[in-house]
């Protein structure tokens, strides 16, 4: 006869006491980047070697060794999503806390508030810059500069789509089959992992071997298939991909730009052979249609060859931000274009920031829910996203979402301080700093360095991180934060002053 | 009554009676332009006292005003009264108001310039014309006098009838109309709605059309007063009443090229401050001051809202200008950062910049006090004033939104209400403003993306729009306080700015609706087929 015993419970733990382990993930990965570089620095700059390369290693080392003791040493435990955001936030501040020390330490950038935008810039895979020509960079640090974001892409994609499809609040984006068994990318956690870097490492790969097949040197090949990979938009040199003057190059840039920005659930459907579930993606459709599109705006209504028109359109949407053309001295017209573009940014699932195509055409079709009801009250519409109808209370999020996105870039529009920068200049500003684009337009040119003072760079550091991380995470990990503060204050008991 | 009215009906939808065409739209149009004939008749009678030579033209175009207003409200009947028709008709009667509004200016060639064509002309008329009723302020009008200008290019007719197209569109005529047309009911409060700024319209009486005789007796009242404390602060007379009359209706409109910077006066920028101020908060407030509680603006929470932005508006922008040493020391830039916040909060548009570069012109300003000013444009005055913008409250509720959406993610299976204060917000009027605010955006990057394929620079086209949409006045950039749309924005492009100021005006959905409404009505006018 079976015996009646109680399910086994799971010990619940404190946010603190998981801590460790997303910090030592973060040390650990910047631990990676930092040895990575160093070594790429003692093989291509033998000459210049020097204490900073040694620094790195060493750094590296240390970081790497740190974070997988305080990794190990952390239970796993099965978490809320409100600790699974806070987790996600300081893992990611581990990581950037190795580059900035990295940075200071290798002393190319003037002080420690540009290593800091730096370093976040890099790590949020936004591309603002603040040093002048880049290719005056030793190796390492412009490798530095580039393996960061592609790590910082790996991370997201696997928190997003493989551990904590929840964690980055994109959860209310995803299509249900995706969190479903049928069609998901797999089912267990580590071949999701296993999946994800494939296809990611796939993608790296054929843009080295592209970059290369199209006229790069090795290095360059190398650093810009990973700044294209991950979106970061770091370049070499000055003035990004126009450097190289070659439209193979920029054809090559232009796809791997807009396949970075594609959703990577779409892209295994794809290879999977499943056409069907691939053709009924609502996002995909608008993705597509926003490329052609845009291009169609930019090659048509420029003055921009079609490889150029190419870079641009793919380059803003997918919010990488390296550019081959000086697109702020056409018309108007295109320059709001592809500011709106590069607004909407890339797809959900993808190693792109920005407000997220799902998210627009949700907001797109509600409001045309919402006008049809206007014209007739009795009508009972229901918003339909890959030919499924989408629940009221994703919905709602979605909705809560722009609102914070739309407060978000209003609020840093207010705090920033630039009285170097006209109108438009400290918009575009925003508008990069939040979707992650890394591409500031001021006075008919297009940039990627910034020159900004130390208020307005820590505040841009701010707002990098709150559009990589989608908002929410950064909101509920320092709500949490006040709470917990707010618990460390002794509280009056009822009736303590008859006591006293 | 419309009871009796309804079973008088016949099949073919006429009443046995009258055989008058039942039609709100037209109905209500009629009325509208009735309304709008006396203004035109003084309009006239000033030109003829001002030794203008436009007195005929501003009576002949008053007897046009008069006939075709007369023959659409005789000849038809209220018809349907769905909320949709009700819309429909108040969006209707603003187009053809602000259309026929035109007339004036195009007949006294108000536009005429060397090298540009009869219809450039008359598509500036229909834009100054839309920008008065609208209450925006945008001006095309290159040809304004200084002070003390002898000898104007401009009749004092066409300068009046200027001022007070944006006092009639300031209440709204709609809702003037609604005072005598006793046969609306209970719907009276629907047309109050559609043509009232905020998402909801308040009722300070029993019946709408009470409500709405208070709101136009105190409109009036705080017009007068106002032309009073003008003359006090050192306006003539003239210059006095033609101020007030914008001023109230938060509309802008100036008779001087420097708006009111040709004054050069500390205590008429104050004046006019104050009364910006009081018109763009909610005139249903001012009622209950006067006639019930003293405390009635300290309990509105919208009010505070209004204030305090107005406030750290203020303090933002003097602190930023003083800092940055743009102005020329601590009370000038305090002195043009509260007229130009009170300005723009309350959607008026005056300016008090002397010339172009001068203090108060801020387009000179650096980006960061720009920023805040564009800001304030998206916001606007209070619900239930005569002012522009997405209004105060819609911005709080959306705050509360935000609030909620971080709880909601924290913890899924939270319900959590949206509160303003202590007050829970009920879900449908969350819903209205998010799908407002939605539709507000995207006409904002889609009128955005239009000005600037139809040939507006980057920021003046943002500013333009948004300025627009919010029924501003001045943009940035070119068109800046001290200059024109003209050499900013071409023709086309000044059209759709047109467009957008009657759409903000009436708060998108009457827009939407007044293409939807006439044509379920034809449908249902259309004989059927009988089959035997």
């Amino acid at each position: 006869m079976p015996t009646l015993s109680k399910p086994p419970t799971q010990k619940r733990h404190g946010t603190l006491a998981l801590l460790p382990r997303p910090v030592g993930i973060g040390l650990a990965a910047g631990g990676a980047c930092a040895l990575a570089a160093g070594i790429v620095g003692l093989t291509l700059d033998p000459d210049r070697l020097s204490f900073d390369r040694v620094s790195e290693l060493i750094l590296g080392l240390g970081a790497i060794a740190i974070g997988y003791t305080l990794a190990r040493s952390t239970p796993v435990a099965s978490i809320s999503r409100a600790k699974a955001m806070a987790m996600f936030v300081s893992g990611w501040t581990a990581m950037t806390f190795v580059a900035v020390t990295v940075f200071i330490i290798a002393g190319e950038v003037e002080t420690p508030l540009d290593a800091l935008f730096e370093a976040v810039s890099a790590s949020t895979t936004t591309g603002f810059t603040t040093v002048a020509d880049p290719s005056e960079l030793s190796h390492s640090f412009r490798f530095l500069r580039v393996i960061l974001p592609w790590t910082t892409g790996l991370g997201v994609l696997m928190v997003a789509m493989g551990v904590l499809p929840a964690a980055i609040g994109g959860a209310e984006l995803l299509p249900k089959r995706q969190l479903g068994r049928e069609r998901q990318l797999v089912t267990t956690v580590p071949r999701a992992i296993r999946n994800i870097l494939g296809l990611y490492l796939l993608l790296t790969i054929s843009l080295v071997v592209g970059f290369g097949i199209a006229g790069m040197g090795a290095f360059d090949a190398l650093t810009y298939a990973l700044s294209t990979a991950s979106t970061g938009g770091m370049a070499n040199h000055a003035n990004s991909l126009g450097h190289f003057d070659s439209a193979a190059i920029e054809w090559v840039a232009a796809f791997g730009m807009a396949a970075a920005g594609g959703n990577l659930l779409v892209v295994w459907w794809g290879l999977r052979g499943r056409f069907e579930a691939v053709w009924h993606s609502t996002e995909l459709r608008l993705y597509v249609l926003l490329l052609i599109g845009g291009f169609l705006v930019v090659f048509l209504g420029g003055d921009l060859n079609a490889s150029d028109a190419a870079v641009a359109i793919a380059s803003m949407l997918s919010t990488t931000g390296l550019y081959s053309a000086n697109w702020g001295a056409g018309p108007s017209f295109v320059q709001a274009a592809l500011l709106v573009a590069t607004g909407i940014g890339a797809m959900s699932g993808s190693v792109g920031s920005g407000f997220r195509q799902a998210r627009a055409a949700r907001i797109a079709l509600e409001v045309r829910r919402a006008l049809r009801k206007l014209l007739d009250p009795h009508r009972v519409g229901v918003v339909r996203v890959d030919g499924e109808a989408v629940k009221e209370e994703s919905l709602a999020l979605t909705i809560g979402y722009l609102w914070m996105h739309s407060f978000t870039l209003a609020g840093l529009a207010l705090v920033i301080y630039t009285p170097e920068l006209d109108l438009v200049a400290s918009l575009s500003l925003v508008v990069s700093v939040v979707s992650n684009t890394g591409v500031l337009l001021s006075e008919g040119e297009i940039t990627n360095t910034v020159s900004l003072s130390g208020w307005s760079e820590v505040v841009g550091s701010v707002g990098m991180l709150l559009g990589r991380l989608s908002i929410y995470p950064v909101l509920i990990t320092v709500a949490g934060f006040g709470r917990w503060v707010s618990r460390l204050r002794p509280h009056r008991s009822i009736g303590a002053e008859y006591d006293a | 009554m419309l009871e009796r009215r309804a079973s008088r009906r016949t099949v073919d939808g006429f009443t046995d009676s009258s055989r008058r065409l039942p039609s709100t739209v037209a109905h209500i149009s009629g009325l509208a332009l009735l309304t709008i004939t006396p203004g035109l008749v003084v309009s006239a009678v000033v030109e003829f006292v001002g030794g203008g030579d436009a007195g005929w033209m501003i009576l002949g175009c008053a007897a046009i005003f008069g006939v075709l207003g007369a023959v659409l409200w005789k000849g038809t009947q209220l018809g349907d009264l769905a909320i949709r028709t009700i819309f429909a008709s108040v969006a209707w009667s603003w187009l053809l108001v602000s259309l026929l509004g035109s007339l004036p200016f195009i007949l006294a060639r108000t536009f005429e310039r060397e090298g540009i064509g009869r219809w450039i002309e008359i598509a500036d008329a229909i834009f100054e014309s839309v920008s008065g009723y609208t209450c925006t302020g945008s001006t095309v009008l290159t040809t304004l006098p200084d002070l003390g200008d002898s000898d104007p290019e401009i009749g004092r007719g066409i300068l009046f009838y200027r001022q007070l197209i944006q006092w009639y569109g300031g209440m709204g005529f709609v809702q003037l109309v609604i005072t005598v047309l006793p046969a609306l009911g209970s719907r009276a409060l629907g047309f109050m709605g559609a043509e009232a700024p905020g998402p909801t319209a308040d009722r300070l009486a029993p019946r709408a059309a009470d409500t709405a005789k208070i709101l136009w007796k105190l409109y009036v009242g705080g017009t007068f007063v106002m032309a009073i404390a003008f003359t006090l602060a050192g306006m003539a007379p003239w210059d006095a009443v033609n101020h007030s009359l914008t001023t109230a209706a938060t509309g802008g409109f100036s008779t001087y090229n420097d708006s009111l910077g040709e004054f050069d006066s500390v205590s008429i920028e104050v004046v006019a401050q104050i009364a910006m101020l009081f018109g763009g908060s909610n005139w249903a407030l001012h009622w209950l001051f006067i006639t019930k509680s003293r405390s009635v603006y300290a309990r509105d929470h919208e009010f505070r809202a209004y204030i305090a932005i107005f406030v750290l508006a203020t303090v933002a922008i003097t602190a930023r200008l003083t800092v940055g040493d743009e102005v020329g020391g601590f009370w000038t830039a305090l002195r043009v950062s509260s007229f130009n916040v009170a300005s723009l909060l309350s959607s008026t548009g005056f300016g008090n910049a002397q010339g172009a570069g001068s203090a108060g012109d801020f387009v000179a300003w650096s980006a960061s006090p720009l920023t805040v000013l564009l800001l304030l444009m998206v916001v606007g005055g209070m619900s239930g004033s005569t002012a522009g913008g997405t209004k105060v409250i819609r911005t709080r509720v959306l705050a509360a939104v935000s609030h909620r959406t971080v709880a909601v993610a924290r913890q899924p299976r939270a319900v959590v209400p949206v509160k303003l204060g202590q007050d829970v917000v009920p879900e449908g009027i969350v819903q209205r403003v998010s799908l407002f605010m939605m539709a507000y955006a995207a006409l904002v990057v889609g009128g955005f993306l239009l000005v600037t394929l139809l040939g507006g620079g980057l920021e003046e086209s943002l500013a333009g729009v948004i300025g627009s949409l919010g029924n501003m006045g001045p943009a940035l950039g070119a068109a800046g306080p001290t200059a024109t749309f003209l050499d900013a924005f071409p023709a086309p492009a000044r059209l759709v700015l047109a467009f957008l100021m009657l759409v903000g005006r009436l708060e998108l959905f009457a827009v939407l609706l007044m293409f939807a409404a006439p044509r379920r009505s034809l449908r249902k006018i259309r004989p059927h087929r009988h089959s035997f």
